[in-house]
């Protein structure tokens, strides 16, 4: 689904060159749950806003869905409209919109006209458990309630890729059990691939794959214990 | 209809902000349409003073207006009267008045004083209304007989000068178009002012056959033609220049210097203030648009990373701005309506204006029109501002605004 090879990454802090990816490849498979693991400074974020066609200035080959990543930033813009979707650390919710509004806005991007925007959008928060909170907004919802906007906005699209950046580092153990729980179902229902970065091993623990980088090398692959033991 | 609403939403997010960038705009509104009002009331009133005054169209001998006559009358009008004929049955045409100018020497047995005079047909004072502020007396009646003696109605300075009250006797003596002197003796009528100091002390009216007695001719200085709408004057100009290509016909602004002179001052004070207005507007919402686009860097990188083109991102602004420039337009419209009721219920005087000794109404005359096209560029103004502030705000690459604290 997802393939890079060579992925390398360079950028200027002051006067000193720091390269961020050196020489990355990996393949990810269509449907599968990928973490993307790492200290701090090892270049998952990196390889993260490649991943998800936030950052163009690379060097190496990025292929989706068997095609090769144009360099065109309006191509990359309509390809993340269309094929990708973003959970953040944060949730960055449009704070002025209710929690309903947030979902619809990809939808609206899209073109999509009302009545499959309002059906498609129900279902999704409905699916996240939030029927009851559509007209809230962001305010008014605790972090958790947030975080399962966030997912259903990433997902109502049906997205072939979804990108997550540490979306369980600001909530606490059960809150985050839910909301992995959630991402990994509806991800499958959907059929999208995650990737997904994160330090928290209740997430690692649930994902098809672990991808450990250090240093802009990618140092390891391997599937979770979990996983291994539910053979 | 959907983007709209969400850009409702954000003008609402930062309501307070919002509020007083909607009152800048507002008041730029009001003040561009108060002032705009006010000069416009002006020149309608002058326009209709001078057209009143001299007549919606003025016709002459070709040479009457540019050339100085060597003796009285040189450049007057005869056989005018198949002219007015023509004209008098004419639906929009009012009245068809000719008139004789004259100058010469008024006295009162004991002093002497120069005059300038006009005279007049009687249904002159009918015709054009209550033109002239008659403090004593009333205008010419129009009787004239053999026996009676003519009537003339002095201007205010000249009848102190005089020292003439009505019923009084003065004596006028002019040139005649032979260049003898005549001199004949008048009943004072009626004492007026202008308003105007300077032509106070000079001016005074008499009727039309006594002014040719007294100057000794059968021609008429011009005759003024007067419609019932002043709107139609352009459209009449043509035509009446049609019946006699000997005569010129001049309308009425060729000849207003006064109203000439006061647009062109008040276009250059106004479109001065207007134009601080805009500019007022502009760093208003330039302003206003900067913050709200630096506040809103992160969600700016959301909604790019979610694949909103840069475009739709600053066409969501310029919505956001338009918002505020219409609400403000709206306001100041509303505003500048309560200020024009105001002024007219208050009844406010103006001081009197250089070389006058009258004052005039405040009134404010309230204009659909221009309020639609203030609204507009005040409207456009604002969308402007907020295109070269959100320009500039978009400019981030989307893993910085991300990254935006």
């Amino acid at each position: 689904m997802l393939r890079f090879a060579n992925l390398t990454k360079s950028y200027l802090t002051g006067t000193t060159e720091v390269q961020a990816l050196k020489g990355v490849s990996a393949h990810i498979e269509q449907g599968s749950t990928v973490a993307l693991c790492g200290p701090s400074g090892s270049g998952k974020s990196t390889l993260l806003n490649i991943c998800g066609l936030l950052d163009p200035d690379y060097q190496g080959e990025l292929y989706l869905g068997g095609e090769l990543v144009p360099a065109n930033a309006q191509a990359l813009t309509s390809i993340r409209r269309e094929k990708i979707g973003f959970i953040f650390q944060r949730y960055n919710l449009i704070p002025v919109m209710s929690a309903f509004e947030n979902i619809e806005y990809p939808l609206l991007m899209l073109g999509i006209s009302k009545a499959e925007r309002y059906e498609r959008v129900a279902r999704m928060i409905d699916a996240v458990g939030l029927g009851k909170f559509a007209k809230q907004r962001p305010d008014r919802l605790s972090g958790g309630q947030q975080q399962r906007v966030a997912i259903a906005r990433a997902l109502v699209k049906e997205p072939r890729l979804v990108i997550a950046d540490e979306p369980t580092a600001n909530l606490d153990t059960p809150t985050a059990h839910l909301v992995i729980d959630l991402m990994r179902d509806l991800g499958r229902e959907v059929g999208s691939t995650f990737i997904i970065a994160t330090h928290d091993h209740r997430m690692t623990d649930r994902c098809d794959r672990v991808i450990e980088l250090s240093d802009g090398h990618l140092t390891e692959q391997t599937k979770p214990a979990l996983q291994l033991a539910w053979g | 209809m959907r983007w709209v609403h969400f850009a409702f939403l954000n003008v609402l997010r930062n309501g307070r902000r919002s509020f007083f960038t909607i009152l800048v705009t507002a008041i730029a509104m009001t003040a561009i349409l108060v002032s705009s009002g006010f000069a416009l009331f002006t020149y309608h009133s002058l326009a209709e003073k001078a057209a009143r005054d001299e007549g919606n169209l003025t016709i002459t001998h070709p040479r009457f207006f540019t050339d100085e006559e060597d003796v009285p009358m040189q450049y007057g009008l005869s056989n005018f009267e198949h002219i007015r004929d023509e004209l008098l049955v004419d639906d929009e045409v009012k009245a068809v008045l000719p008139r004789i100018n004259l100058s010469g020497l008024v006295s009162n047995g004991e002093k002497t004083a120069i005059f300038l005079g006009l005279g007049v047909e009687a249904s002159e004072f009918q015709v054009k209304g209550p033109f002239l502020n008659m403090l004593a007396g009333s205008p010419l009646s129009g009787v004239t007989s053999d026996d009676a003696v003519p009537e003339v109605v002095l201007a205010q300075g000249l009848a102190q000068s005089m020292k003439a009250k009505v019923g009084d006797n003065i004596t006028l003596m002019a040139t005649t178009t032979d260049g003898a002197l005549n001199a004949f003796d008048f009943v004072v009528k009626g004492i007026y002012t202008t308003g105007v100091p300077d032509l106070d002390k000079r001016q005074l009216y008499i009727d039309l056959a006594s002014a040719k007695s007294l100057i000794n001719t059968e021609k008429v200085s011009s005759v003024a033609v007067y419609l019932f709408d002043l709107d139609k004057t352009t459209e009449k100009l043509a035509s009446v220049a049609a019946l006699d290509n000997t005569v010129a016909v001049t309308p009425w602004w060729q000849r207003a210097f006064y109203f000439q002179s006061v647009q062109a001052l008040y276009n250059r004070i106004f479109g001065l203030l207007g134009v601080m207005m805009v500019l007022l507007v502009f760093f208003s919402i330039s302003n206003t648009m900067s913050m709200t686009v630096t506040e809103r860097t992160r969600e700016i990188g959301t909604i790019a990373a979610m694949g909103c083109y840069r475009g739709e991102i600053i066409r969501n602004f310029l919505m956001e701005a338009g918002i505020i420039g219409i609400a403000g337009a709206i306001a100041g419209v509303v505003i500048a309506g309560i200020v024009t009721w105001a002024l007219l219920v208050l009844g406010l005087e103006m001081p009197p204006p250089p070389g006058s000794s009258q004052g005039y109404p405040l009134t404010i005359e309230f204009s659909w029109p221009l309020a639609l096209i203030t609204s507009a560029i005040l409207t456009l103004v604002c969308v402007l501002a907020a295109l070269k502030a959100t320009w500039q705000g978009c400019n981030k690459t989307i893993t910085d605004a991300l990254s935006y604290v």
